[in-house]
């Protein structure tokens, strides 16, 4: 290939890349990949390329203005580096993209014993409005407290998504999160129990926002937190589907 | 009939489908975070091609292992990369005159003997026993990786020539080039080196991604919890999730309560040595014996320190 072309292409590859990351983040999707923290890092990022695209393409254009000694070049590079720049921008145009839902729990793990996060960080959330608490707080301070009795009756409010499990009742359903501290490959998924009588009328994985009082049931001899729902209200998919600890 | 044969194929395509979204949500998870470091990896990589020389790098470092290698261990102060950037760093500053024993060292304990990576750790786990053991035995092994390498007197045994070689004879790169000319050419050797180096990264997220996919996690983690069966589960975490070493700290605090000290800590120090992508990263800088040596003594050291741990604080 010649260097002028290949300058070209490359130039035009990071253009599409950064396009795409600017989409993504114009969008609010960056979240679905990783902790937001990082979301700053990834913008700096999206601004080098453009700087590397520009700095590419002014180089074609230098390349061609001198083109005459230049025609024989013998180290051509290797074009095979360009087409894999393609694969992140073809998966990530042609897969539609959702956050990661219950499909994932069967290789990301659905464990409700991870040790969240320090045991100090528990304290600080006794003294929080219970209705602001989301299910991470929840599952943490069932984790982390050894006597549960303040908790109960206490009214939650909590937004997740729909899993249905063998191991509930009928009138039952987990409403869950995935939890993540860099990136989606470090997920893992979260739950608590939602107790409605008409439960058997949500739909797998569809995100809901439920409230009423707090108790706990015992699955797999561990306590879990279980809202009895007095509403469940069907909600869009929140800005930052993961929970960070 | 047609009915009925079609259910069994429409759970099989759901299922698929759903095997892909978490390929895809994965795949790019870990690209897009590792995208601005290998970024940083490469530009430091493009300013050391155009600002040093290699009479000034046989200045700076000893040419006698032991100092080379201590010097190359925390070369990583200066130079904050994690594995990704590190590696077209290491071959650049190789190429530059780089002693191996320096190279080697460096390329094992920059991801974590570095400014970034020392915050986010204390972040995590405080300023406390986790951060000082992590730092004291990744430097240990990184040295010690430096040695071994050492003994090898022609580094062509060691590396594998570059392949697309970055224009010795491009015309920005005049000797006497202005300061925006030396940047120009600086970027242009960024772009070259984030493609080629991006590729390994695209199919070593791939990798992880796909494993991710189908090996279940909790099949590791189920594994064991023996003192040894233990740090082998969180070695071979580190391997799988393949996350940058800047941030993986969060990542092992989660762990901190199934599993113990020493497992945690053999993951935080083996993890940024060695994972899927670096691994394919590493092979195509070095020839396949130095890259088994990369891999098999951090394994085996990271393995030692945590195993010893367990049994002296479990």
């Amino acid at each position: 290939m010649l260097k002028q072309r290949y300058r070209f292409y490359q130039a035009l590859l990071l253009l599409a890349l950064c396009l795409f990351l600017t989409a993504k983040a114009a969008i609010g999707q960056l979240t679905w990949y990783i902790n937001f923290r990082y979301i700053p890092l990834t913008i700096i990022g999206v601004v080098f390329l453009a700087i590397l695209a520009q700095t590419l393409y002014s180089e074609t254009k230098y390349l061609r203005q001198n083109a005459q000694h230049d025609h024989d070049h013998d180290h051509t590079p290797a074009s095979a580096n360009l087409w894999f720049m393609l694969v992140p921008l073809l998966i990530g145009v042609l897969i539609p993209s959702r956050p990661l839902d219950s499909s994932a729990f069967s290789t990301k793990g659905f464990n409700n014993n991870s040790p969240l996060v320090s045991a100090d960080s528990s304290a600080e959330l006794l003294g929080t409005d219970s209705q602001n608490r989301n299910i991470l707080d929840w599952i943490k301070l069932f984790n982390f407290e050894s006597d549960l009795s303040p908790f109960l009756e206490q009214k939650a409010s909590v937004i997740g998504f729909v899993y249905f499990d063998k191991s509930l009742a009928k009138n039952q359903f987990f409403v869950s999160r995935f939890i993540i501290s860099c990136c989606a490959a470090d997920s893992y998924a979260i739950a608590m129990v939602g107790e409605w009588p008409q439960a058997s009328t949500l739909k797998q994985d569809s995100w809901v926002l439920v409230k009423g009082p707090v108790q706990s049931i015992k699955l797999n001899n561990q306590a879990v937190p279980l809202i009895q729902a007095e509403s469940v209200q069907a909600v869009p998919v929140p800005d930052q589907p993961y929970l960070f600890p | 009939m047609v009915i009925l044969s079609m259910i069994p194929a429409s759970f099989f395509f759901k299922w698929l489908w759903d095997r892909l979204n978490i390929f895809a949500t994965v795949f790019l998870s870990i690209f897009v975070e590792a995208l601005p470091y290998l970024l940083l990896g490469t530009f430091a990589s493009g300013l050391v091609e155009v600002y040093i020389d290699r009479t000034q790098m046989s200045k700076w470092i000893s040419r006698r292992p032991l100092p080379a290698a201590i010097t190359g261990a925390f070369m990583g102060m200066i130079f904050p990369v994690c594995e990704c950037g590190v590696i077209p760093l290491t071959r650049r500053l190789f190429n530059k005159g780089l002693p191996l024993s320096a190279g080697i060292s460096f390329l094992l304990a920059a991801p974590v003997l570095n400014p970034i990576v020392i915050l986010s750790t204390a972040a995590a786990f405080g300023w406390g026993q986790m951060l000082a053991w992590r730092l004291g035995i990744s430097l240990v092994i990184a040295v010690v990786v430096g040695l071994v390498f050492s003994v090898e007197p022609d580094t062509t045994n060691v590396l594998l020539p570059i392949l697309m070689s970055v224009d010795e004879h491009d015309h920005s790169l005049e000797i006497n080039a202005s300061f925006g000319g030396k940047i120009r050419a600086a970027l242009l050797i960024t772009a070259d080196e984030f493609f080629e180096m991006g590729r390994y990264l695209i199919v070593g997220a791939m990798l992880a991604a796909g494993l991710q996919t189908f090996i279940p996690q909790a099949s590791l983690l189920a594994i064991g919890s023996g003192p040894v069966l233990s740090v082998l589960v969180m070695l071979g975490l580190a391997i799988l999730l393949s996350i940058c070493s800047t941030v993986d700290a969060f990542v092992a605090l989660g762990f901190m309560g199934t599993f113990s000290f020493g497992s945690v800590l053999s993951f935080l120090v083996f993890g940024p040595m060695v994972d899927i992508k670096s691994i394919i990263m590493y092979l195509q800088v070095f020839r396949r014996r130095a890259v088994t040596y990369l891999v098999a003594i951090p394994f085996m050291m990271s393995l030692l320190a945590g195993v010893l741990f367990n049994y002296l604080k479990p």
